[in-house]
């Protein structure tokens, strides 16, 4: 079996082979065709409730817009303190120095997706939607940090990836936008190979020591932290952007729809599978 | 909206959302995190309440965690100038 040193050493050549500019990928036009989708219409937020049922098909394709700029921006919002953390984590003495030559890579693809995903919502949002968290200091147990930091690193990702991958093969979409989710897809896939394997060895390493109470913790932790993710995705601002009315209702509305609850499932589907299977959580969580 | 209503529109989704029932002594100056009726991850959740009761957006770089130590800074913090 592979390993992780082995692994990063096979993605740092996959990398190098596959780099790209991201100041000279893309052609961003003046403005977008409004008659296109920007999301398929099934990863619209509010999609298979009755609000969505309400909407003409200008305002769903006006609402696919703002739900992907607040897609975008989530994204770019966790690969902000993704990024600080992996730096922080390079040529620390635990990391294999292969390791630490990956997340160079690691560190320099989040950069151009940063840069990617707020041109995008620069231009064609009028903004990047600001995430609203605080971060707590609190007592960890012995990897326990590390583990965490990881697990918020698959989520963010293989959340992402379900996106990317659903509105790349959708001919209904705006081909930017198509080509945008195509671009992060590709550097992603890399990420996620490393961050399953390097995540499995540090939860194999750490947990066993935890005490119950606080492998249950953690796992309390990891099933909620995976529900406030989600909840990123039904942001207010983005409705009100995108013209409707009660806009914190919706979110709320949204959130509780089985239609909705049932898109989640499915999305986090290989995500939580994961999870499961290493351990980090003891069964799959409802969201 | 009265001060005391937003207060108790606090109060009312604290006790919604805390991780376990409210003690019989909870006042606006208990501190919800540090005695754990919420985690960190009900704040994203929170501020975009606090948005609806404001009706305007909360400025996200300036939230301070020592703002949701109770409902006494919540109000000073999200409404008293507004």
């Amino acid at each position: 079996m592979e390993t992780v040193s082995e692994l990063a050493s096979r993605l740092t050549g996959a990398s190098r082979r596959k780099s790209w500019d991201v100041y000279n990928s893309f052609e961003w036009p003046a403005a977008l065709d409004a008659s296109l989708w920007y999301m398929p219409p099934e990863l619209i937020s509010l999609y298979g409730t009755p609000a969505y049922d309400a909407l003409d098909e200008p305002q769903r394709r006006r609402l696919s817009l703002f739900d992907l700029g607040n897609f975008f921006s989530l994204v770019l919002q966790g690969e902000r303190p993704l990024v600080q953390g992996l730096v922080h984590r390079m040529y620390l003495k635990s990391s294999a120095r292969e390791v630490t030559e990956y997340l160079h890579h690691f560190v320099d693809e989040e950069n151009k997706h940063m840069v990617m995903f707020g041109e995008f919502c620069n231009r064609y949002v009028g903004k990047v939607y600001p995430e609203k968290k605080i971060a707590l200091g609190r007592e960890y147990s012995k990897g326990e940090e590390e583990v965490a930091f990881f697990c918020k690193v698959m989520v963010v990702e293989e959340l992402g990836d379900y996106y990317n991958v659903m509105i790349d093969r959708d001919e209904r979409v705006d081909p930017l936008v198509r080509e945008v989710n195509r671009v992060h897809h590709r550097d992603e896939a890399r990420h996620l190979a490393f961050g399953r394997v390097y995540l499995a060895e540090l939860a194999d390493r750490h947990m066993s020591q935890w005490s119950g109470d606080a492998l249950a913790g953690f796992r309390s932790w990891l099933a909620e932290y995976l529900r406030s993710s989600w909840g990123d995705y039904y942001n207010p601002a983005a409705y009100r952007d995108a013209g409707l009315a009660d806009s914190y209702e919706l979110r709320q509305m949204a959130l509780a729809h089985p239609a909705c609850a049932a898109h989640r499932q499915r999305a986090s589907d290989k995500l939580v599978t994961y999870f499961v299977k290493t351990g980090l959580l003891a069964e799959k969580p409802a969201l | 909206m009265e001060e005391s209503e937003v207060r108790a529109k606090l109060r009312g989704w604290i006790a919604k959302h805390a991780k376990k029932p409210l003690t019989a002594d909870f006042n606006d100056a208990t501190p919800v995190l540090e005695q754990g009726f919420l985690s960190s991850l009900d704040v994203v959740e929170f501020v975009l309440y606090i948005e609806s009761l404001r009706g305007a957006d909360v400025d996200a770089d300036a939230i301070e965690p020592e703002a949701f130590t109770n409902i006494d800074s919540l109000y000073s913090a999200f409404f008293f100038a507004s």
